[in-house]
């Protein structure tokens, strides 16, 4: 009762923290947050972010794993942080980061690929996506765009504001972008804790017009979604989450969802991987009133791109697979997630949920960590690693 | 409170130790000769962990975090001047500084390290690890010019932690969490 007063009063106070705790204890960093006493002593930690991306010689790329006439190759790198990657008319990849705080634009030469840094100093702009020769940027507090940009390269224009009436908590405020099948540029902006009740304008999916107007809240109980798409055939969205911390080593289940309509409620924070009540914000409610997830992806795997393939490189049966990058663990012992799985939906049917790239752990400890998925004309698949700071090439041969 | 102290990362460049003492040559000026500054407001980079170093200098590089001198000194540093900086600075055994510190305060400050949680990332010892700074030893007004910072948000963060952080500090806070800080001896 009195945390929902305090947090009524710090709403009617514009004040941004949401997740107030009483006066006898401080807020721990975020990623304690929500952190039970009974694993205060456990060395579980965030994998902490390498300044600078590797060394071709550093990156073991003949470590990665896939099916049978996949290989991977190592197409750009030298990428601090890479992250999202979107595609310009012209042939450019234009590919963001996150605590780097650069956008960079790759351009293929044949036998090597060149990489510009066009923006830097931003605030965690890891929301990249094209349209009609212009480049949209997600930071954490605004979306603002760059026009014309393929053809300055060497000299970008000034970045002009299309919205930031936004939230600015750090915590999960980075963001994924991507214009939806309707033109409506799609972002998440996530619930600024690792549990707690979030304010309304908070942990959801929502849109706005390439223009700046018409913002809407689309998907709601989203903790935070950094990777979505819409299926091919029936331009429906599906998206991942990372589910909260401090629950247990197997508890609970990252997620995969489906939401073929605005509105739907996926349970945040209430319930968690669609039946497992939260031991302090779900006693008052029911698991069945949410949404459940369409795959429980993994406890902590940290499902972060969403792509569904459409080329026709790849063997018949890819085609509308979607491409699940997994940017792995780090509240969990024994490392899950450093993956890139593939979904494989069954209209009547459970989907098939399985393993498509892995091999990014050296021992216990990660070298690389892939984060996005990107399809190249050809129909050959990049995977984005934001830890090695590189793009992978996967190809197919019979 | 046990903390993740991770062990060196395998994604650290190979960075030269000797090629950043040769490269800090003009950091001595104000840092001191390993790193030890001797100037009130200047802190010491001895003993810093490398990849907080590293990303100060990306973070300087990029316009992210100003200062009139830093920002000319980082200008033209590439990631491998920056990795070999940064290995050296790190590999140089950290010493208190010579402080003035007020013995009330810095009792204030001690119980503070902890109910703030500055120790769930900063280690139980203050001495720092991986992006984290260490703090215990360093210079009086440098604590207080970024904490003060932080608090009020003019001070560049990398992820937005200092500054959720240092919010709910109060001007005393500050003043006594410094001073103990100050008063530390690093290990």
């Amino acid at each position: 009762m009195r945390r929902t007063v305090a947090i009524a009063i710090s709403l009617l106070l514009g004040a941004s923290t949401a997740w107030l705790v009483p006066a006898s204890a401080q807020a721990p960093p975020p990623w304690k947050q929500g952190q039970p006493p009974e694993l205060a002593n456990s060395p579980l930690a965030p994998v902490p972010q390498p300044p600078a991306p590797k060394a071709p010689g550093e990156i073991p790329v003949d470590s990665i794993k896939l099916p049978p006439g996949f290989k991977a190759s190592l197409w750009a790198h030298g990428i601090n942080n890479a992250r999202a990657m979107t595609w310009g008319d012209k042939g450019t990849l234009f590919v963001s980061s996150r605590v780097a705080g650069n956008v960079y634009a790759v351009l293929d030469k044949g036998n090597a690929r060149e990489v510009k840094t066009i923006a830097k100093g931003l605030n965690l702009p890891n929301g990249v996506a094209f349209k009609n020769g212009t480049l949209y940027i997600a930071e954490i507090h605004r979306i603002t765009k760059m026009e014309g940009i393929e053809d300055k390269l060497d000299n970008p224009p000034a970045m002009t504001v299309v919205y930031d009436t936004l939230p600015k908590d750090a915590p999960h405020g980075w963001k994924y972008l991507a214009f939806g099948p309707d033109g409506k540029l799609y972002f998440n902006i996530g619930a600024p804790c690792n549990v707690c009740i979030p304010p309304d304008t908070h942990a959801n999916i929502s849109r706005v017009n390439a223009d700046g107007t018409g913002f809407e809240y689309w998907a709601f109980g989203v903790r935070n979604s950094v990777g979505f798409d819409w299926h091919p055939v029936t331009k429906e969205l599906y998206f991942s989450t990372h589910a909260r911390d401090w629950m247990g080593e197997d508890t609970p289940s990252d997620r995969f969802d489906h939401a073929p309509k605005k509105g739907l409620h996926f349970g945040f924070p209430y319930c968690h991987q669609g039946d497992i009540p939260d031991p302090e914000f779900g006693k008052d409610r029911a698991c069945a009133e949410f949404a459940p997830p369409l795959i429980k992806t993994g406890p902590h795997v940290a499902g972060n791109g969403v792509m569904f393939y459409t080329g026709s490189m790849f063997p018949p049966e890819y085609k509308n697979r979607a491409f699940l990058a997994q940017r792995g663990s780090w509240n969990r012992t024994q490392k899950s997630g450093y993956k890139v799985m593939m979904v494989t939906l069954r209209p009547g049917d459970v989907p098939k949920y399985e393993v498509f790239a892995e091999g990014f752990l050296s021992g216990d400890q990660p070298w690389g960590r892939p984060v996005y998925t990107s399809q190249m004309k050809d129909g050959s698949l990049l995977i984005a690693d934001d830890y090695a700071g590189a793009i992978y090439r996967v190809t197919y041969q019979k | 409170m046990l903390v993740a102290v991770l062990a060196t990362s395998t994604a650290a460049l190979a960075a030269d130790v000797e090629a950043g003492r040769r490269k800090a040559e003009p950091c001595a000026a104000c840092h001191g000769p390993d790193g030890h500054a001797t100037v009130p407001g200047t802190p010491s980079l001895a003993g810093q962990p490398a990849f907080f170093t590293h990303w100060q200098l990306i973070k300087y590089r990029d316009g992210r975090r100003k200062d009139a001198q830093m920002s000319p000194f980082a200008a033209n540093l590439s990631d491998v001047d920056m990795a070999d900086l940064a290995a050296f600075y790190a590999a140089q055994a950290p010493r208190a500084r010579a402080s003035t510190v007020d013995p009330a305060k810095v009792e204030t400050g001690r119980p503070l390290a902890d109910r703030y949680h500055c120790t769930s990332c900063h280690t139980p010892a203050l001495i720092g690890q991986q992006q984290v700074p260490l703090l215990a030893g360093q210079d009086l007004q440098y604590l207080l010019r970024l904490l003060h910072g932080f608090r009020n948000g003019t001070a560049s963060d990398l992820d937005g932690t200092m500054t959720m952080a240092a919010k709910p500090l109060t001007a005393d806070e500050v003043e006594a969490l410094a001073h103990y800080l100050a008063s530390l001896t690093p290990r």
